[in-house]
C-alpha cells in the first residue's frame, strides 16, 4: 500500500515535469502528447491527461492555439508559457538535484 | 439491423447504433459525475468529448464505415480510460475532499421481458420488477387463469400497458442493475444475437405478425361491422326516442311494460334510457374509427366527456327506477260477491268480445256518448298489453248457493295508494243465463298505472252441479290439473261436475271403472 502510494506521487511529480518538457519542444496537440507520454510509459490512458492540462494551463505555465485540422473540427494545441519556461528551468534544476541525489543514495557503498 | 441515431459530439455529427449511443451515454455521464468536483470540469469534459469524436473519426475512416458501432465506443473507452483509471492516476484534486458518490441508483422499472417471454413477457418482467423466481409468478397467473380467467384479461391489460424492455438502459433498468459501464459489462456478457425465445413465444409473434399484416384487413372489416351495426342501433335508438316523446299521450303508456312508468317521469326516463343506451354505442362507433382507421389513440377528453354524459344519463335512471319500485311497497285488495243464479249445468267461456263499458270509450278515446253497442276484440295472446293477471278457482258452495266473488289486489306507495290502485282494476264479467263469459284481460282505468294489479275470481258451486270449461280458460285456473281431463264431447271444452271432495272430471266420476 505504501510502495503503490510512492509509485503514485513519484509517477505524479514526474507526469507533470514530462509533460512540460515535451510541449516545450513546439507547440503539440494533446494526442500527441499522450503518444509521447504512453511511449515513455508514464501514461496508460488518455483521460488523465485532460485535467492535468487544464490544471497547468489555469496556473499560467501553458496555453494553446487552435489549429485547423485537415479532418475535423480544429484542434487545441498546447505551448509554453514564459511563465512555464521559467517554471521548467526550476524543474529541470529540481531534477538534477534529485537525480544525483538519488545517484548518491545508490552509488554510496 | 440496428436503430442508429445522430449525435453531435466534439461539434461533430456522429451517426451512432442505439447500444453504443448508450454504452456513450453513460460514459460521458460517469466522466462527468468525475469532474464535477473540479472547478474546470466543462473544459476538460469538453475536451475529452472532443478526441472522443476525433477518435470516431478516425476509427470511421480506417474501418471505411459511416457508423459507430458498440466494439467502437468500448476501445475508445478502453483508450480514454474509465472513471476508475482516473481515479489511480489522479491529479490536480485535494485529497480531503470526499469524493462524491455516484448519484446512479440502482432504478427498477416495470418492463416487459421478451427475451424470456412465454407469451409477451409480462410474467418475466414482473418476476424481475418483483424479485421473485418467473417460474412462482407463472404459476400464480396459470392459477389465476384456471380460476374464473380472470388472468387472462390481466395479462391483457398489462400486457398493453407495461413497454417493452428494448435497449440496453432498458433491459438494465428492469433487472435493478445499475445504468453504469459495470452494469454494461456484465450484460455484455449476453450474446448480441436474440435468445431462442421458445415455442410459445414464437407462436405469440407469428399470431403478431399476422395480426399485424393481413390480420389488418379482418380487424378493419370486424371494426365496419361494428361501426355499421352500431350506428344503426344508434339510428334506431334515436327515432324510438323521438317516437316515445312524440307520441306520449297516445296509447303506448297503457301497455304493459310503459304502463309502469309513471306519466311526469316518462319524458326524463325515455332521454336517461336513451343515453346510457346511446352513450356506449357512440363510443364504440368512435373508438372502432379510431383504432381501425387513424392509428391514434383515443381522445382522453373525448372518453371523459362521454363518461360524464353517461353518467348524467345513469343517475335519473337509477334515481326513477327507485320511486317506481318504491311504489310496489305496499300491498291492499278489496272483495266483492256476486251471486249466481243456480243452474244445474254452467258453462265457462273466455269473451273474447265484448260490449264497450264506460271506461273503455274513455280508455280508447272513444266519444263518451256514442260507445253503447259497440264491440271490441280483444286479442287472447295479447299479453305485450297487460300481464296475465286474472287466476280463477273453482270451489265448493257450502250454502247451496252459487256465487261468483272478485278479489282485485294491488301494490302502491302505501296502504290508501295501493287500495286506489286495486279500485283502478276494471274487469268484468257477463252471466247470461247458464253461460259465464269471462273476460280474458285485466284493464286499468285511465292514469291508473301498473303496480301489479290483479284479480283472483273464485266461482262456488253447489255440490251435484255440472261445468263445462272452455279449454281458453285452462291457462287461467288454478288448484286442479285442468289439462288433464280431455274426454268431453263437445269440442274445445272440459266437463267436470261438483263433489263432496271438490271438482272432479266428469269422465273419471261416470266410468270410475277406467280408473
Amino acid at each position: 500500500m505504501i510502495a503503490e502510494n510512492t509509485q503514485t506521487q513519484m509517477r505524479k511529480g514526474i507526469l507533470e515535469y514530462c509533460v512540460l518538457l515535451i510541449i516545450s519542444k513546439g507547440q503539440i496537440y494533446a494526442s500527441d502528447i499522450i503518444a509521447e507520454l504512453k511511449s515513455a510509459k508514464l501514461l496508460v490512458v488518455e483521460g488523465t491527461l485532460y485535467p492535468l492540462l487544464t490544471r497547468l494551463k489555469n496556473n499560467g505555465l501553458l496555453s494553446y492555439i487552435w489549429v485547423e485540422s485537415t479532418s475535423g473540427p480544429p484542434r487545441k494545441y498546447y505551448v509554453l508559457t514564459d511563465e512555464g519556461k521559467t517554471i521548467l528551468g526550476q524543474l529541470d534544476h529540481t531534477w538534477l538535484e534529485l537525480s544525483n541525489a538519488i545517484e548518491t543514495s545508490k552509488n554510496k557503498p | 439491423m440496428k436503430k442508429t441515431l445522430n449525435i453531435n459530439i466534439g461539434n461533430s455529427i456522429v451517426h451512432i447504433e442505439e447500444d453504443a449511443y448508450e454504452m456513450l451515454t453513460v460514459y460521458l455521464n460517469e466522466v462527468k459525475q468525475h469532474f464535477a468536483r473540479n472547478a474546470d470540469d466543462f473544459e476538460i469534459v469538453t475536451d475529452i468529448e472532443n478526441r472522443i469524436a476525433e477518435m470516431f473519426a478516425e476509427m470511421l475512416n480506417e474501418q471505411q464505415k459511416q457508423v459507430v458501432g458498440i466494439f467502437d465506443v468500448q476501445s475508445v473507452i478502453k483508450q480514454m480510460g474509465s472513471v476508475k483509471d482516473f481515479e489511480t492516476t489522479e491529479e490536480g484534486i485535494p485529497v480531503d475532499v470526499p469524493p462524491i458518490m455516484p448519484v446512479y441508483q440502482a432504478i427498477k422499472k416495470l418492463y416487459r421481458d421478451t427475451d424470456q417471454a412465454a407469451i409477451a413477457g409480462v410474467c418475466a418482467g414482473l418476476g424481475h420488477y418483483l424479485d421473485v423466481d418467473i417460474r412462482w409468478i407463472r404459476l400464480v397467473a396459470l392459477f389465476t387463469v384456471l380460476l374464473g380467467g380472470s388472468g387472462v384479461l390481466a395479462y391483457i391489460i398489462l400486457w398493453i400497458m407495461i413497454p417493452k424492455a428494448e435497449t440496453k438502459t432498458e433491459k438494465m433498468n428492469m433487472r435493478g442493475q445499475e445504468t453504469t459501464l459495470r452494469g454494461f459489462a456484465s450484460i455484455q456478457l449476453e450474446p448480441f444475437v436474440a435468445q431462442s425465445k421458445g415455442f410459445l413465444a414464437e407462436f405469440f409473434e407469428v399470431i403478431g405478425n399476422f395480426i399485424g399484416g393481413t390480420g389488418r384487413i379482418i380487424f378493419k372489416i370486424i371494426a365496419i361491422f361494428i361501426i355499421v351495426t352500431a350506428s344503426f342501433g344508434l339510428i334506431s335508438l334515436f327515432i324510438a326516442l323521438v317516437a316515445f316523446l312524440g307520441i306520449w299521450d297516445a296509447d303506448v303508456n297503457n301497455y304493459f311494460p310503459f304502463s309502469i312508468i309513471n306519466q311526469e317521469y316518462f319524458n326524463t326516463l325515455a332521454v336517461s334510457s336513451f343515453l346510457v343506451a346511446g352513450i356506449p354505442l357512440l363510443a364504440l362507433i368512435l373508438f372502432s374509427v379510431r383504432v381501425a382507421f387513424s392509428n391514434r389513440d383515443v381522445n382522453k377528453t373525448l372518453s371523459f366527456v362521454l363518461l360524464i354524459i353517461w353518467l348524467g344519463g345513469v343517475a335519473p335512471l337509477i334515481f326513477y327506477i327507485t320511486r317506481i319500485s318504491s311504489e310496489f311497497k305496499e300491498g291492499a285488495e278489496f272483495t266483492q260477491l256476486t251471486e249466481l243464479k243456480v243452474y244445474p249445468e254452467y258453462t265457462f267461456t273466455v269473451d273474447r268480445t265484448r260490449f264497450f263499458s264506460k271506461e273503455d270509450s274513455l280508455s280508447y278515446q272513444i266519444d263518451a256518448a256514442n260507445y253503447k253497442g259497440r264491440k271490441i276484440l280483444t286479442d287472447l295472446d295479447d299479453e305485450f298489453k297487460a300481464p296475465r293477471s286474472i287466476r280463477l278457482w273453482i270451489e265448493k258452495s257450502t250454502n247451496g248457493k252459487a256465487s261468483l266473488t272478485q278479489n282485485f289486489k294491488s301494490r302502491g306507495r302505501n296502504f290508501e295508494t295501493a287500495l286506489k290502485n286495486a279500485q283502478g282494476i276494471h274487469y268484468d264479467f257477463q252471466q247470461k243465463e247458464a253461460l259465464i263469459n269471462f273476460n280474458p284481460m285485466v284493464h286499468l282505468i285511465r292514469n291508473v298505472r301498473w303496480r301489479g294489479q290483479e284479480v283472483e275470481l273464485t266461482v262456488r258451486i253447489p255440490v251435484g252441479t255440472r261445468l263445462n270449461i272452455s279449454k281458453e280458460l285452462n291457462r287461467y285456473l288454478n288448484g286442479n290439473n285442468y289439462w288433464d281431463c280431455d274426454h268431453g264431447s263437445q269440442e274445445g271444452f272440459t266437463e267436470w261436475i261438483m263433489t263432496e271432495e271438490g271438482i272432479k272430471c266428469r269422465h273419471e266420476v261416470m266410468n270410475p271403472e277406467n280408473n
